[in-house]
């Protein structure tokens, strides 16, 4: 793969996580795929890849004190679990030749899943605004997940709840992360706001610390299993990245907030739509081949 | 060893063709322009040239047979299930060439018949190759049904070329080819064989070997990757987390 392709990749997804403030990794993995990655390598290296932008976007939400880490100690137990698990059955599916397959399926079940629920949210908030008056939803209510026991107080998102309810949603999202090459943050975000009721504003910014250490640990943990992390491709995509997410933070700013999400929701549904074709469509070639040691 | 080989087919052509017995003592040297490649940052696939000596007369033919070192391949063939199509049967081939080109100054149907070329093992179907299921168990399988789709997937992947090479013979004596090596050879020790046909029966032979390894800071890498996993990860990681404050701290006035 040329370099030019590999930064240019990377300034592209840059742009678009610039832009709608993803971290970029559901982009990214299946676009190595479609340039013709291996996809364990482009999963366990997109992992890389979201240790370092995760580091310099959680830095910008530190300085704002938007970090609750408390929360964010537990969702990332949870996460180090799930993620160990999620590298251990990556490494089953490889060695069952079904490793490909999962991958994609995640990818079109989940992006179908977030990509539907985002696009009907973001026309619903656009008709919203041009009717004004209409009522707002409440933001949480109290269901059965608050009689949970252990429970915890998280001072900085401002609730009481128990703690095995972020340590599950992060095992979950370890989990995708290991199997699916993401930060998971598309899932987190929802997660934190409708399941544990927490505040917006701290939401992305205990997202990212969460993450760090998660994608850390699939990338500890690829490279002693299945040595399908590739820094140097990292390194290239990062380089790429950091200059594309500048001016997409910039084009953002131009755009306002449901406009945005409902174009993210497309283009979520496109990928997914374009993953589950290749899937579904009689291959050139039924035959694969793979050099084994 | 070969040149014994290649003297007892001599003389057995001798005494078999009485009615040229001189021209049937041939003897053949082949060399490379390089013994040895390091791979190194920024591989792209290499070009050497094979050349060598004969003592041939018109219409006489020269076959090279690049071979890799062997490996296990897994082979997977995909169905539809359930609307989707999923590797549904694996095999591994045994032992089988990482890398194998053929090349030859005509096309190989024109210099001897298909018998010969399975007498000599020339071609994927005559390399008398294993193919047993999944898990290593189990009778083997049939591998001419699944011989020709491994040379086509091989194929694509540049390191069994479909198209047979170019050997340019001058006067009959001096031959010279061109092995093109993809950018995704295997390391290891590569067999060159180099055959001197006539009249469609191979007359004599000669081998040359080739050492590809890793040489440089994709060495070093590799080598990290795979004998030093671990470190490899937290280096990675560092890495990582290194370059995202540095990103961070360079554009932070924005």
């Amino acid at each position: 793969m040329h370099i030019g392709i590999i930064i240019g990749l990377g300034g592209g997804v840059g742009f678009l996580s610039g832009l709608f403030g993803v971290g970029g990794g559901f982009l990214m993995t299946p676009l190595l795929i479609f340039f013709g990655v291996p996809s364990p390598v482009a999963v366990a290296t997109e992992a890389n890849q979201i240790v370092a932008s995760s580091v310099s976007g959680v830095l910008a939400h530190m300085r704002r004190g938007n970090v609750d880490f408390k929360m964010g100690s537990i969702l990332l137990i949870g996460g180090v679990i799930g993620s160990s698990l999620g590298v251990w059955l990556f490494a089953f599916l490889r060695e069952l030749g079904q490793i490909d397959l999962v991958i994609k399926l995640c990818y079109v079940v989940f992006l179908g899943i977030i990509g539907s629920l985002m696009l009907t949210e973001s026309v619903r908030a656009i008709l919203r605004t041009r009717r004004p008056g209409a009522r707002r939803v409440k933001l949480h209510q109290h269901n059965w997940m608050h009689g949970l026991p252990f429970k915890m107080r998280f001072r900085r998102s401002k609730l009481y709840i128990s703690a095995l309810l972020p340590l599950a949603i992060g095992a979950f999202v370890g989990i995708l992360s290991a199997i699916m090459g993401v930060g998971g943050g598309f899932i987190m975000v929802p997660a934190m706001i409708y399941l544990l009721g927490m505040p917006t504003s701290v939401v992305v910014g205990t997202s990212l610390f969460q993450i760090i250490f998660v994608t850390a640990n699939v990338t500890f943990l690829q490279s002693v299993q299945t040595q399908t992390v590739d820094f140097m491709l990292a390194g290239l995509l990062l380089f790429g990245g950091v200059i594309g997410a500048q001016f997409g933070t910039r084009a953002g700013a131009l755009l306002r907030g449901e406009q945005l999400r409902g174009l993210l929701a497309i283009l979520v549904l496109l990928v997914c739509v374009k993953l589950g074709y290749d899937l579904a469509v009689r291959p050139d070639d039924l035959f694969s081949v793979e050099l084994l040691k | 060893m070969t040149r014994l080989f290649g003297l007892i087919i001599s003389l057995i052509t001798a005494v078999v063709l009485t009615a040229a017995p001189t021209a049937a003592s041939s003897r053949l040297v082949a060399d490379l322009s390089n013994k040895s490649i390091a791979i190194t940052t920024g591989f792209h696939g290499t070009e050497l040239l094979l050349f060598g000596a004969v003592d041939g007369r018109a219409g006489d033919d020269i076959i090279v047979i690049v071979t890799g070192p062997p490996t296990d391949i897994a082979q997977r063939r995909k169905d539809n299930r359930a609307g989707i199509w999923v590797n549904v049967e694996t095999n591994i081939w045994k032992q089988a060439p990482s890398f194998y080109n053929i090349l030859a100054t005509r096309p190989l149907d024109k210099i001897a018949s298909i018998e010969m070329m399975q007498q000599l093992g020339i071609g994927p179907a005559h390399l008398g190759l294993t193919l047993l299921p999944e898990g290593g168990t189990g009778p083997a399988i049939d591998a001419n049904r699944f011989i020709e789709a491994l040379a086509s997937n091989m194929a694509s992947i540049h390191l069994w070329p479909a198209q047979t090479g170019t050997v340019s013979l001058a006067q009959d004596a001096l031959f010279r080819a061109t092995l093109d090596l993809p950018a995704n050879i295997v390391t290891g020790d590569y067999d060159i064989r180099v055959l001197h046909l006539r009249d469609g029966m191979a007359i004599s032979e000669d081998r040359t070997r080739l050492t590809i390894e890793k040489g440089g800071l994709t060495a070093d890498i590799y080598n990290l990757a795979h004998d030093y996993s671990a470190l490899y990860g937290i280096f990675a990681i560092a890495f990582a987390v290194a370059a995202g404050w540095l990103a961070a701290a360079a554009f932070r006035r924005n």
